[in-house]
């Protein structure tokens, strides 16, 4: 307390009696190392799934938007889909987060995700129906792909970006540093993830309108 | 013929491969030059300009949470190089709560191109650039420009409408900090920048925002609470995503708007700011957001504030200490309770009146004051641990204040009674003040940016939260009922009590060091220990007259050179303040004061005259002076031309210049006039200023000088 002139808002938190809520803030992403923000969601099957229901398997997350040139980038060179056939082989769950909201790019159905599912002979363990963007503001996602891993114990591992070259040039993927695929080995392994916290790249996160 | 036919093919093949216009769905990119021709060896400039379909918007260097930088890869030839972008100020997107920075519009992007000394008949620049252009949905796109200029032996500057092009460019670039920061890392992890720009007004500044360089330390946040005070403007930051330590140094680009007389001008600085483990910042940025209390809510704000005070660990005893007493008044008649605790609010109400008082006055005549004056002061906190201390030692029982003491609150507090119940309001208010700063500042910082009337009702409804607990209780029997009877008890509390006294004497000469270092410990415990000695002097009893009077002179002795430990603080800081207040000036140096005396004579003679207003708390003239009218080029222009360079320093509102400025119709800095010799009236300079212009008003009079 080297100068005690702390700002207003501090008056409004000391006042707790205020019933001024706090705007909500998306950054505001969760921390390593400390248990991963639970959701529960339907996926483009009907299928019921709870984070909480997962414990004892490691878990990926991944933020989509189909018209997204970024997560292209990936699904036409075919890479996303390999490290998600690579995950299902380890026993990873790997789950694909569609949050865009409704009415904005990269908002599906069921039937319209399955299809895409379909035309790119994609293989999450599911494709999550994320309309109201819940699971992505729980994670305090900004992009598509935002990525994040969860270890078996339900602890948040890793998040950031999907690899190291930010661009939407596929040619750049073999390239590029792929920071998911490390990070899933060593948590696979028992080890800590080394670079734990990447910086994400891609479009941004198209959240509801009018949110912020 | 067959060179013809190339020559003619190149010509049809060239433009729809390279050119330096290229439409895309959303931008159209063009790379220009700041010269028609080359002169070998000395650097020039191009710029991509990017014009942005409306709404749209291009990166920053640091994108944000989102979005990827404009990129632009060169092919030159051999011998030439080309600089990193040399980026504009950016602009804030909030995309539903993803926050971007880039650009709309049209931005232009610098890059410095240093030719060889040995160049061939002409000079050819490819660039391939890509970008990332967003509305809702983003799209990247990508153009290969090129640029051919000819190389002559002098070199030319580009034409007039290309070179305002370039002008306007520079003025959107930040210009390097002209002041020092810092920053601290809170224990939350959340750093505090300091951006040591002292003396500023708070009510001329606005939407100050602080882009970090970098993706990683620091996070994109929708909104930063700045605040301008006495140390400077002071953005509480959220910690980023990277997980390796915050960095040495924090890189990022300040952009501000300043209200000036004229308008309103964005200023944007590029900061380096040094972690300085030394500053814990204490206030956390957590929900952040700097809107403007109303009226009503900052007297609700007040009121609550005053509320929570009672349960402060420094004002709780003095609180409790008074209801302990009130059971004393158990029985008494109910007028009596209530003229008590009518007593005690009045105390407290007065008390803060006062306080009200002396922050008007000071306003009224130092024009601009900043709470927490008191509380940066050593010599305060330390008295007030002293206070602290002694009222703790009351409470242990080590003295009873008598009669004589009367004055000092607690012992009137202890004595009962109508006096004895104001000065337990008085008291407490005196308890209540430091260890409740942040309250204080809170509410304050508001109550000063307002009228008089409004600064006192803020304070009071401070004043009666912090009362209205007590005269509730006087005021009702049933609350009354659930106080327990007096008894042993009450000796037993309130030497209990004395414990968060003594906690609050420590915890202020920890604030005492964080104002003037580690030798505040020494004269803060030395001091007690005299004051605890001049106590024990004092109670040692009754002897000869002689004796009790050396004792009392000991004892004074003693409370003297506790009280002078707090001069010698005073002193370091008195010489830390005036060496820093120097380097906040304005500065003279190359240019005359600024009298009306002078500037006429000068205009009479038929001499050029460049008049520049300004004031130390004004960003935009320090921006002017360092931009426009201190290069070493306009220094040499106005030379050339032999201008009497005239500088008013209108810091503390100086009546002739104030005078004069009202004659031109101005309410305030920055202001420029230039006379060109036998004109009777000045011109009046745009008061955003930048070198070309001032050296072109100066070109014109120079024919007439030859």
């Amino acid at each position: 307390m080297s100068k005690l002139v702390v700002p207003r808002r501090v008056l409004l938190l000391g006042a707790a009696a205020a019933t001024v809520a706090p705007a909500v803030s998306l950054a505001a992403t969760p921390d390593l190392g400390k248990p991963a923000p639970q959701f529960t969601a339907v996926d483009s099957n009907g299928k019921t799934w709870s984070l909480a229901d997962l414990k004892g398997k490691v878990v990926v997350i991944e933020t989509t938007n189909h018209q997204c040139p970024y997560v292209r980038k990936h699904y036409v060179a075919d890479k996303m889909q390999a490290q998600q056939r690579e995950a299902a082989a380890k026993g990873v769950v790997w789950l694909t987060s569609a949050s865009s909201a409704t009415g904005e790019e990269g908002y599906v159905t069921a039937a319209q995700a399955n299809e895409i599912v379909k035309k790119y002979n994609a293989a999450p363990a599911a494709v999550l129906l994320d309309p109201q963007s819940k699971i992505a503001r729980a994670y305090g996602a900004t992009v598509t792909p935002h990525m994040y891993i969860i270890d078996a114990n339900g602890i948040l591992v890793y998040k950031g970006g999907i690899d190291s070259i930010r661009s939407s040039d596929a040619n750049d993927v073999p390239k590029a540093k792929q920071y998911v695929r490390l990070a899933l080995d060593e948590v696979l392994a028992g080890k800590p993830v080394t670079e734990a916290s990447t910086r994400p790249y891609g479009c941004s996160l198209k959240y509801p309108r009018g949110q912020s | 013929m067959k060179r013809l036919l190339a020559l003619l093919l190149a010509l049809l093949a060239g433009p729809a491969f390279a050119q330096s216009t290229v439409q895309t769905e959303n931008v159209r990119a063009e790379l220009l030059a700041d010269v028609s021709a080359v002169k070998p060896g000395e650097p020039f400039w191009v710029g991509l300009r990017q014009t942005i379909r409306p709404k749209w918007h291009t990166y920053w260097k640091n994108p944000g949470d989102s979005g990827l930088p404009t990129e632009i890869a060169w092919t030159l030839p051999a011998g030439v190089t080309a600089g990193p972008i040399v980026w504009p100020r950016p602009y804030l997107f909030n995309l539903s709560g993803v926050i971007n920075y880039g650009f709309k519009d049209e931005a232009m992007l610098l890059v410095r191109i240093t030719p060889p000394a040995d160049l061939p008949g002409a000079l050819k620049l490819e660039a391939a650039a890509n970008w990332l252009v967003c509305e809702d949905v983003c799209i990247p796109e990508e153009a290969k420009l090129d640029l051919s200029l000819p190389v002559t032996a002098t070199g030319a500057p580009a034409a007039p409408a290309t070179r305002a092009v370039f002008e306007k460019a520079r003025q959107q670039v930040p210009m390097p900090s002209p002041w020092p920061a810092r920053y601290g890392v809170a224990q939350s992890g959340d750093p505090t920048l300091i951006v040591e720009a002292k003396g500023l007004k708070p009510e001329t500044i606005r939407d100050v925002y602080f882009f970090p360089a970098d993706w990683g330390p620091v996070a994109s946040m929708a909104k930063q609470a700045a605040a301008i005070g006495a140390d400077g403007i002071r953005i509480p930051l959220r910690r980023g995503d990277a997980k390796a330590a915050l960095p040495a140094d924090l890189a990022g680009t300040l952009v501000l708007t300043e209200k000036t007389a004229a308008g309103e001008v964005k200023q944007a600085f590029d900061i380096v700011a040094k972690r300085d483990p030394a500053f814990v910042p204490t206030s956390t940025v957590a929900a952040s957001g700097s809107e403007q209390l109303s009226l009503l809510e900052a007297l609700l704000f007040a009121l609550l504030g005053g509320l929570i005070l009672n349960l402060m660990p420094c004002v709780f005893p003095v609180l409790a200490m008074k209801a302990a007493s009130f059971a004393g008044l158990a029985g008494h008649e109910r007028s009596a309770m209530r003229r008590d605790g009518l007593a005690y609010t009045a105390g407290v109400l007065v008390s803060f009146a006062a306080m009200a008082g002396v922050v008007i006055g000071l306003r009224a005549a130092a024009g601009d004051v900043s709470w927490g004056f008191q509380f940066q002061s050593p010599v305060f906190s330390l008295l007030i641990a002293y206070l602290f201390f002694v009222v703790g030692l009351n409470l242990s029982g080590v003295f009873e204040v008598s009669g004589r003491f009367a004055g000092v609150g607690q012992g009137l507090a202890a004595r009962g009674g109508t006096t004895g119940a104001f000065f337990t309001g008085v008291l407490a208010v005196i308890v209540a003040t430091p260890c409740t700063a942040p309250f204080m500042a809170a509410a304050l910082g508001f109550a000063l940016s307002q009228p008089a009337p409004q600064t006192l009702a803020v304070l009071l409804a401070l004043g009666l939260g912090l009362a209205l607990p007590y005269l509730a209780l006087t005021f009702t029997p049933a609350l009354q009922r659930l106080m327990p009877r007096p008894g042993a008890w009450m000796d037993r509390l309130r030497q209990f009590l004395a414990f968060p006294m003594y906690a609050s004497a420590v915890w202020m000469i920890w604030v005492l060091v964080q104002q003037a270092g580690a030798d505040g410990v020494i004269y803060a415990l030395g001091g007690m220990i005299l004051i605890g000695f001049a106590i024990w002097l004092l109670r040692l009893g009754s002897g000869a007259a002689w004796g009790t009077w050396l004792r009392r002179g000991l004892a004074a002795a003693a409370v003297l050179l506790a009280f002078a430990a707090a001069l010698k603080l005073e002193d370091g800081r008195a010489t830390a303040a005036s060496a820093s207040g120097a380097s906040n000036g304005v500065s003279f140096e190359g240019w005359e004061r600024f009298s009306r005396e002078r500037l006429d004579r000068a205009i009479a003679e038929g001499k050029p005259v460049f008049v520049d207003f300004t004031a130390a708390w004004c960003i935009t003239c320090l921006v002017n002076e360092r931009v426009a009218l201190e290069t070493p080029t306009a220094r040499r222009a106005f030379e050339q031309a032999g201008v009497l360079k005239l500088k008013g320093d209108w810091t503390n509102r100086d009546p002739e210049i104030t005078s004069l400025l009202k004659e031109l119709g101005r309410a305030g800095v920055p202001l420029y006039l230039f006379w060109a010799p036998g004109m009777e009236r000045p011109k009046i300079l745009p008061q955003v200023l930048t070198e070309a212009l001032v050296i072109s008003e100066l070109a014109e009079i120079q024919p007439a000088k030859r």
